[in-house]
């Protein structure tokens, strides 16, 4: 069930309605009904009801285990255990085609690709649930005895498509607390649903008639017009992402639900490292308190880290053992992406190598700064930080949008060997490639609409200023958000003129 | 709490209301039946229905000039025949004509071979009513629906948002009676020579949709009392059509409904060197012998009131006296040459 569909609208209308009507001790309930049936709404059947059970069972299971022989070495090898069964299941489901093109491509085998069945949201339950474990065994939190709670905080539905990723302990007072309907909530919960709605059909969809039709027809379409997909692409994930994420925190926040934020205006970023401190977020938290300290603090990584002190004296030494906990990070982040090495590439590896010679070069580029008197305090310089740091990110994201590895080397080939700049000036070629120019001017508009709201976010909330604002203003403002997205929106069939004028007799 | 209560039924009034603004813009091409459902309730004398045959065939404002009569045109173009009934019914809901004109025309074609275009321009121009649900559900079993989506039929701004960029001033204007309904354009001032057409006699056999559509429809116009006359219009058809527009007359004429087929005529025969712009499309001139003729035989066969004079009626006249300078504009010919 996409967050954008009618489908979808009715069923929040539903669940709210049965929500607030409900004795406020059944709302987790109705939220759990809910959630099983946006589950399986598209896909029940057998192994799907089997998947679901695998690890609410042994999350279930092993939580409590876990608990129960907390302080001995019992509860760690159950731990292992459980992560192994929810990581199994994943890896089976998602990956195994990644590690068979793997191994026939090492071992020069001919595995055939397998078809799998996973349930909708299966990486973010999957690592949910693993932290839930991770926290029991860390003290952090005391497991849920009952079940069906249990199965609430793994399928809470407005998260499993695109997240957060949220905690057990920060979870538990919302999901299963007593929540009184709110108007103020409501109002402003449904108006960060439309924003949401807004930036996915509006923008990213249009974004993605271009990016399409570029990627689809790179033969043709090559050269600038590459380099202005690679650049819309970009758009395109974020505010589909972030629209998504604002859907899902606004339905929440109508529920009376507070959820972790996942995005904190990502594109003023000066550097990829604080790029990726504002982008999902929570994905970032998890990977940081999950792998990368643990393994930071690991005992291979601190005998590493003595090794390499001794070799390369103090100051190099104790990078090492840094980079490689990185590295692997990184790695983890691409294949959770996707089970594709242009995933691993594009949001991993590159994003690795970034950051890398961002923090050893930092250095010289400060004494080059210095040196050639060049005032990094100013505004100018700033902005040619945030546009590198756009401009570095989209050059990455040509991987994760490509078919294939080769797809995107030929992509970035043809930025490099073809120059058609009169594509720009000509006044129709632009044109062709899957955006006319009204739908250019809507996309070009749009996007300054969401540079202003972004900007005016940084320093506090917008919807918290309009609110404040008076109701002919705000009325305004709603209703022109709201037949935005109803004209401009990227939705149905549309209408086809030359289809109608074609057949007119 | 009542504050806010009537703050949110303020919000959907104003919701509602600048929606009506924007798709009343938006909203579907306007096309005859479009037209025909924004006319006065209760003003025609008679409804034609059928396809682009009854737009390209029938001058509904130069009859209105000869005799006074307003014929109201429920056509689309390539309107499947099962949407008749639906269509019939839905203008039952405004206008009460002394008698109903329908085209047959495409009664024979095959069933399963609707395009949404032709489907949409049926049941877009209707309103919101179980009618309505029941002519898309009816059309759409006839439609290979595998890639497309349900939602759109029903709910016609899924389809029509995005028609902005096509908007025209014309869009803009408040411009519901353009000619009453008859086609005049560029194109249908040509005369294109065509073979002449022979109808033959032979009958071939109905196929089941065809004929379990003719027959709801004639037991719809049974059970309702309505006056109907039923037409074949001149130009020319294929062999298969002809067979089955032959079986269907016979149908027809067994059920004591009258059936005109103006290419069996004797007193009324259409040149296809001179009176087309299509194989299967009368171009102006052809037109005007057309309505000369078939509107000479309505007054004559029908008792249908002459509104000549009438105020509510005006606009009939006005559209004519339009028709008449936007023909000679596009011909460069005087039409009053044309009328005898």
């Amino acid at each position: 069930m996409s967050l954008t569909s009618l489908t979808f609208l009715i069923f929040c209308l539903i669940v709210f309605s049965i929500y607030f009507i409900v004795p406020k001790k059944f709302q987790w309930f109705i939220l759990l009904v809910s959630s099983v049936f946006f589950l399986f709404y598209d896909n029940f059947n057998v192994s799907t009801v089997i998947q679901a059970l695998v690890v609410l069972l042994s999350t279930y299971v092993y939580g409590r285990l876990i608990h129960k022989y907390r302080d001995t070495k019992k509860s760690k090898v159950i731990l292992i255990i459980g992560i192994a069964i929810i990581l199994g299941q994943l890896f089976a489901l998602k990956y195994i085609n990644l590690f068979l093109s793997t191994l026939n491509h090492i071992s020069g085998h001919n595995f055939r690709n397998i078809t799998t069945n996973s349930l909708v949201g299966i990486s973010y339950y999957s690592l949910i649930m693993i932290s839930y474990l991770i926290d029991i065994y860390r003290g952090t939190c005391k497991p849920q005895n009952n079940i069906l709670k249990c199965a609430l905080f793994m399928s809470y539905f407005p998260i499993l498509t695109s997240g957060p990723f949220v905690r057990y302990g920060d979870m538990e007072d919302e999901l299963y607390g007593e929540h009184k309907f709110s108007y103020k909530n409501m109002c402003s919960g449904l108006v960060r649903v439309l924003w949401g709605i807004f930036k996915i059909l509006v923008i990213s969809q249009r974004c993605g008639y271009f990016v399409d039709y570029v990627y689809e027809n790179i033969v043709v379409y090559n050269g600038i017009y590459t380099i202005i997909a690679a650049l819309l692409f970009t758009i395109q994930l974020y505010t589909n992402f972030s629209g998504s994420i604002d859907v899902i925190m606004g339905i929440s926040e109508v529920l009376g639900i507070k959820l972790p934020e996942n995005f904190n205006v990502p594109f003023f970023s000066k550097t990829i490292t604080e790029f990726w401190r504002n982008w999902h977020i929570t994905l970032g938290a998890w990977l940081r308190d999950y792998i990368f300290y643990p393994l930071l603090k690991s005992d291979i990584m601190q005998k590493l880290n003595k090794k390499c002190k001794k070799a390369f004296g103090k100051k190099i030494g104790k990078k090492v053992p840094l980079y490689l906990s990185m590295f692997i990070m990184w790695l983890l982040i691409g294949i959770w992406h996707g089970g594709a090495y242009t995933y691993i590439i594009g949001s991993g590896i590159l994003q690795f190598i970034f950051i890398f010679f961002e923090d050893i070069l930092a250095p010289v580029a400060s004494k080059v700064n210095n040196k050639l008197g060049i005032n990094d305090k100013t505004f100018s310089y700033k902005l040619y930080q945030v546009i590198r740091t756009y401009l570095l990110f989209s050059f990455a994201m040509i991987f994760f949008r490509a078919h294939s590895v080769k797809n995107a080397i030929d992509i970035i080939s043809s930025i490099f060997v073809i120059w058609n700049p009169w594509i720009l000036f000509d006044g129709k070629s632009l044109y062709t490639a899957g955006l006319d120019r009204p739908d250019f001017m809507v996309l070009i508009i749009s996007i300054i609409v969401l540079f202003v709201v972004e900007l005016l976010d940084r320093k506090g909330s917008v919807r918290e200023k309009l609110f404040k604002q008076n109701i002919v203003f705000r009325w305004t403002i709603l209703f022109s958000l709201i037949f935005s997205i109803i004209i401009f929106g990227c939705y149905g069939v549309g209408y086809d003129p030359a289809a109608f004028i074609y057949r007119q007799f | 709490m009542i504050k806010n209560i009537i703050k949110v039924i303020v919000f959907i009034s104003i919701f509602c209301i600048i929606w009506h603004l924007v798709f009343s813009v938006l909203w579907v091409d306007k096309n005859s039946a479009t037209y025909f459902f924004e006319e006065p309730k209760n003003s025609f004398d008679i409804v034609y229905v059928g396809s682009s045959n009854v737009l390209t065939h029938f001058n509904s404002v130069l009859a209105f000039d000869l005799y006074g009569y307003a014929t109201g045109m429920l056509t689309t173009a390539s309107q499947p025949f099962s949407a008749v009934e639906y269509l019939i019914k839905e203008s039952r809901k405004y206008q009460n004509p002394n008698l109903y004109v329908i085209d047959i025309s495409k009664a024979a074609d095959d069933f399963d071979i609707f395009p949404k275009e032709d489907i949409r321009r049926c049941t877009d121009s209707m309103k919101f009513s179980k009618n309505r649900i029941e002519a898309i559900n009816e059309l759409l079993s006839y439609t290979d629906m595998s890639d497309d989506n349900y939602l759109d039929y029903y709910f016609s701004f899924f389809m029509y948002h995005n028609r902005w960029k096509n908007l025209t001033e014309s869009n803009f204007a408040d411009d519901k009676t353009l000619y009453k309904g008859y086609l005049l354009t560029d194109y249908n001032i040509e005369v294109v020579k065509e073979k002449t057409d022979i109808w033959n006699d032979t009958k071939l056999d109905l196929p089941e949709e065809n004929e379990k559509t003719l027959t709801s429809l004639m037991n719809y116009i049974n059970e309702n009392n309505l006056n109907v006359l039923f037409v074949i219009p001149s130009r020319e058809f294929e062999p298969k059509h002809k067979g089955r527009l032959n079986t269907i007359t016979t149908i027809l004429q067994e059920n004591n409904f009258k059936v005109i087929n103006f290419n069996k005529l004797d007193d009324f025969k259409i040149n296809y060197e001179t009176d087309l712009y299509q194989q299967n499309h009368l171009n102006v001139y052809g037109a005007t012998k057309y309505t000369l003729y078939f509107a000479k035989y309505l007054h004559e066969n029908y008792e249908l009131k002459n509104h000549k004079g009438d105020e509510n009626y005006s606009t009939w006249q006005s559209e004519y006296e339009r028709f008449k300078i936007d023909f000679n504009k596009l011909t460069k010919k005087d039409f009053n040459d044309y009328l005898y």
